[in-house]
C-alpha cells in the first residue's frame, strides 16, 4: 500500500469563459481524510475532477507524492474516484465491474477472482459475484463502487458525495463504516460533501469553499468554533447574528457583530452574568423533539433560540447566550482571532 | 414496421363488453387492412408463387432451378453483403467512437458535419458516382497515376465485387454511424470517466465500455443496411456487367426477359431467409439482454 500526500498549488480552472476555481492551494497529508465542503455550485466537484484529470487546468500544479499529475491523462493518474451516480457499468456483472481495473493491469484471471471475492467479503457482499449491477440496492451499489475504486490499492481516493443518494439511516451507518475502512487502509482520501454534519464527523481536515475560492482550511472543531467569516459561519449553522451593544460581554475589542447558534441561545431562563441578552416578541414556537424552536422579533433582527417549555406567540421573552458561545466578527465580517480575545480579557 | 395496439381496459359488465370490442376493432381496422393488403398479401403471394408451376400445382422446381442456375450469384451476394457489413461496422464504430471520445474538439466538430453527406444521396446517384470514380480510367486511378503513386499500366477497374462493397459501404456508413453515434452519446459520461479513472485508455473505453452498451443499436443499423443492400437494384446494375452479380439483378433479369415470376420469387425467398435469420439473431440478442436486466 502506497499512501501519498497530495499538493495543490494555485489550481485554477476555467470552463467556458467562466472562472470556476481560483487559486486553490492545499496540502493533504498522507493517509488523512479531507472533506471539500461548500454550497451548491461552489466548485467542489470541479476540483475533484481536476485532481482526477477530467477537467484541464488553466494554471497551477497538482502533485501526488513525488509525481506531477498536472499534464497526465486520467488513466495514468492512478487516482480512484467514486462517482456520485456510482457509474457501475450495466453490461458487466458485479465481479466484472470489480475486476475490470485489475484486468486493465494485466492481473491473471484466477488472481482477479480471488481479489474480487476478498473485496466482496470486506464489503459484506460475499457471493454477489454473478449479480447484475442493476439488481443491487442503492447502498449495495455504493459499496461496489467503493470496492471497485479500492481494489487496485490506489494512492488517492476521491469521493464525490458518495452518500448523498442514500437515505438517512444507511447514510449514518455507512459514514462510520467508510471512515473505519479508510483508516484501516490508511489511504489518502478527499471527499466532496455539502452536508456539514457529514464533514464534521468524518474529516481530519475540512476545506470550506465558496464560489471557486477556498475560504478556510481547518480541523472540524476549529472550523466549527471559529469560522473564518460571517458567510462561513452561516454555512456552518450559525443562524443568528446581532450587532454588538455597549452592555454586551466583551469578547473581542473590535467585535462589531456576534454570531451564535440557535441551540446555544436559551429563552426565559434566569439571566447569568456575562451573557448576551436580547428582548423581543415571540413570533413562532415549534416543537422539534428535544425542545422548542422559538423565533423572536427583536429591534435589530429576527433571532432563533431553544426552549425547554412551550412559549406562547405574541408574548415578550428574554433570549440569552453565554459568552463562550458567542463568535465575534470584525467590521469586515471576518472572524476575530482568539489572540485578540486574550488581549482583551487580560 | 411494427405496430402496437393498445386495448382500452374493458369493463367486466357483459352488456358493455360487446360495443367496446367492436369500437376497438373499428379503430384498428384501417391500419390492419392497409397492412394486410399492402404487406402481408403480396408477401404471401410471392412466397406461394415460388412454389407453384404454370398450371398452379405445387412444386419445388423453381427453388431447385434457382439454386442450380444462380447458386454462384447467391454466394456472391452473401459475400458482398458480408464484406460490406464488416466494412460498415468497422467504419461506423471508428467514426461514432471518435465523435464520442475524441479529444480534439475542432476535429470532432468537422467530422460531425462531414460524415452525414452521403445520407442525402440516393442509391442511383451513388452508383453513378462510384462508376465514374472506380472505373479503369475513373477519377481514383487518374489521381493515383497523376500523383505518381501508380503506373498507368497497372490501372485496373474496381467495377466488380470490390466496387460493390465500397459503394454499399459509402452509402450505408453514414446511416449506421448516425444511429450508433446517437446510442453512444446516450451512454452516461460517468461510465466512460469511471473506466478512464480505472486506467482504461480511449480505445479500451470504446470497445469495452461504450460499444457493448451501444451494440443493440449497431445490430439494428446493420440489419437495416443488410435489407437495403439486398433490395437495391440500381447499384449492381450500374457497377457489374456479367456474372456473378447480386440477386436483385438476377431477379430483375428473370422477370424482364423471361417473365418468370416463379424463379424470381424463389430467389426472393433466399433474401427473406437471410434477413429472417439476422432478425432472429437480433431478437434473441435483445431478449437475452432484457432477461438479464
Ligand atoms: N461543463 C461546464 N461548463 C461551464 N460551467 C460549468 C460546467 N460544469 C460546471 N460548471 C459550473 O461550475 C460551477 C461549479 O460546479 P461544480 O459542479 O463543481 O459545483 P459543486 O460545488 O460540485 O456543486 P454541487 O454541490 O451542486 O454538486 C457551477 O457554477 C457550474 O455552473
Ligand atoms: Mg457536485
Amino acid at each position: 500500500m502506497s499512501t501519498e500526500a497530495l499538493t495543490l498549488t494555485d489550481v485554477t480552472v476555467d470552463l467556458g469563459r467562466q472562472r470556476i476555481l481560483d487559486g486553490i492551494r492545499l496540502d493533504v497529508a498522507p493517509g488523512s481524510f479531507t472533506c471539500l465542503l461548500g454550497p451548491s455550485g461552489c466548485g467542489k466537484t470541479t476540483l475533484l475532477r481536476a485532481i482526477a484529470g477530467f477537467t484541464p487546468l488553466r494554471g497551477g500544479e497538482i502533485r501526488l507524492g513525488s509525481r506531477t499529475l498536472t499534464h497526465l491523462p486520467p488513466e495514468k493518474r492512478e487516482t480512484a474516484m467514486v462517482f456520485q451516480s456510482y457509474a457501475l457499468w450495466p453490461h458487466m456483472s458485479v465481479a466484472e465491474n470489480l475486476g475490470y481495473p485489475l484486468k486493465l493491469r494485466g492481473v491473471a484471471r484466477a488472481e482477479r477472482a480471488r481479489k474480487v471475492a476478498k473485496t466482496l467479503e470486506r464489503l459484506e457482499l460475499a457471493g454477489f459475484e454473478e449479480r447484475a449491477v442493476t439488481e443491487l440496492s442503492g447502498g449495495q451499489r455504493q459499496r461496489i463502487a467503493l470496492g471497485r475504486a479500492l481494489i487496485i490499492d490506489p494512492p488517492l481516493l476521491l469521493l464525490d458525495e458518495p452518500l448523498s443518494n442514500l437515505d438517512a439511516a444507511i447514510r449514518r451507518s455507512l459514514r462510520s463504516e467508510l471512515r473505519r475502512l479508510q483508516k484501516s487502509l490508511g489511504i489518502t482520501t478527499i471527499m466532496v460533501t455539502h452536508d456539514q454534519e457529514e464533514a464534521l464527523q468524518m474529516a481530519d481536515q475540512i476545506v470550506l469553499m465558496r464560489s471557486g475560492k477556498m475560504v478556510q482550511v481547518a480541523a472540524p472543531q476549529a472550523l466549527y468554533e471559529q469560522p473564518a467569516d460571517l458567510g462561513a459561519a452561516r454555512f456552518l449553522g450559525v443562524d443568528n447574528t446581532v450587532t454588538r451593544h455597549a452592555q454586551d460581554p466583551v469578547v473581542a475589542s473590535q467585535a462589531v457583530t456576534f454570531g451564535f447558534r440557535t441551540r446555544d441561545a436559551r429563552i426565559n431562563e434566569p439571566v447569568r452574568p456575562a451573557a448576551l441578552t436580547r428582548k423581543g416578541r415571540v413570533i413562532e414556537c415549534v416543537y422539534t423533539g428535544d425542545g422548542y424552536h422559538v423565533s423572536i422579533d427583536t429591534v435589530d433582527a429576527e433571532l432563533f433560540a431553544t426552549s425547554a417549555t412551550s412559549v406562547a406567540p405574541g408574548t415578550f421573552a428574554v433570549l440569552q447566550v453565554p459568552e463562550s458561545a458567542l463568535i465575534p466578527f470584525g467590521p469586515d465580517d471576518r472572524h476575530l482571532p482568539p489572540l485578540d480575545r486574550h488581549e482583551d480579557i487580560a | 414496421m411494427t405496430t402496437s395496439f393498445s386495448h382500452a381496459p374493458s369493463l367486466p359488465i357483459p352488456g358493455r363488453r360487446l360495443p367496446r370490442i367492436s369500437l376497438g376493432l373499428l379503430l384498428v381496422l384501417p391500419a390492419l387492412t392497409a397492412i394486410t393488403l399492402l404487406y402481408a398479401l403480396p408477401l404471401i403471394r410471392s412466397l406461394v408463387t415460388a412454389f407453384r408451376d404454370g398450371s398452379g400445382a405445387w412444386t419445388t422446381e423453381h427453388v431447385v432451378r434457382a439454386f442450380s442456375l444462380y447458386g454462384r450469384d447467391m454466394l456472391f451476394s452473401l459475400g458482398v453483403v458480408s464484406a460490406s457489413l464488416a466494412l460498415i461496422a468497422a467504419m461506423s464504430i471508428a467514426i461514432a467512437g471518435y465523435l464520442t471520445l475524441g479529444a480534439t474538439p475542432w476535429a470532432v466538430r468537422a467530422l460531425r458535419w462531414l460524415y452525414r453527406w452521403p445520407l442525402f444521396i440516393p442509391f442511383v446517384v451513388t452508383g453513378q458516382l462510384a462508376r465514374s470514380f472506380l472505373a479503369t480510367n475513373g477519377m481514383m486511378n487518374n489521381v493515383l497515376v497523376e500523383t505518381g503513386l501508380m503506373a498507368s499500366s497497372s490501372a485496373q477497374s474496381f467495377l466488380d465485387w470490390r466496387g460493390l462493397v465500397l459503394t454499399f459501404a459509402w452509402k450505408q456508413i453514414p446511416f449506421v454511424t448516425l444511429l450508433l453515434a446517437g446510442a453512444m452519446a446516450a451512454v452516461e459520461q460517468s461510465h466512460i470517466e469511471a473506466a478512464r479513472n480505472a486506467g482504461a485508455g480511449r480505445l479500451r473505453c470504446l470497445f469495452q465500455i461504450v460499444l457493448p452498451q451501444a451494440a443493440p443499436t449497431l445490430w439494428v443499423g446493420l440489419i437495416l443496411s443488410l435489407v437495403a443492400m439486398l433490395s437495391v437494384l440500381s447499384v449492381p446494375m450500374m457497377l457489374i456487367s456479367g456474372n456473378p452479380t447480386m440477386m436483385t439483378s438476377m431477379m430483375a433479369h428473370r422477370i424482364t426477359y423471361y417473365g418468370d415470376y416463379g424463379i424470381a420469387n424463389a430467389l426472393g425467398l433466399f433474401s427473406y431467409a437471410l434477413t429472417a435469420v439476422t432478425a432472429w439473431f437480433y431478437l434473441r440478442l435483445t431478449l437475452r439482454r432484457e432477461a438479464t436486466r
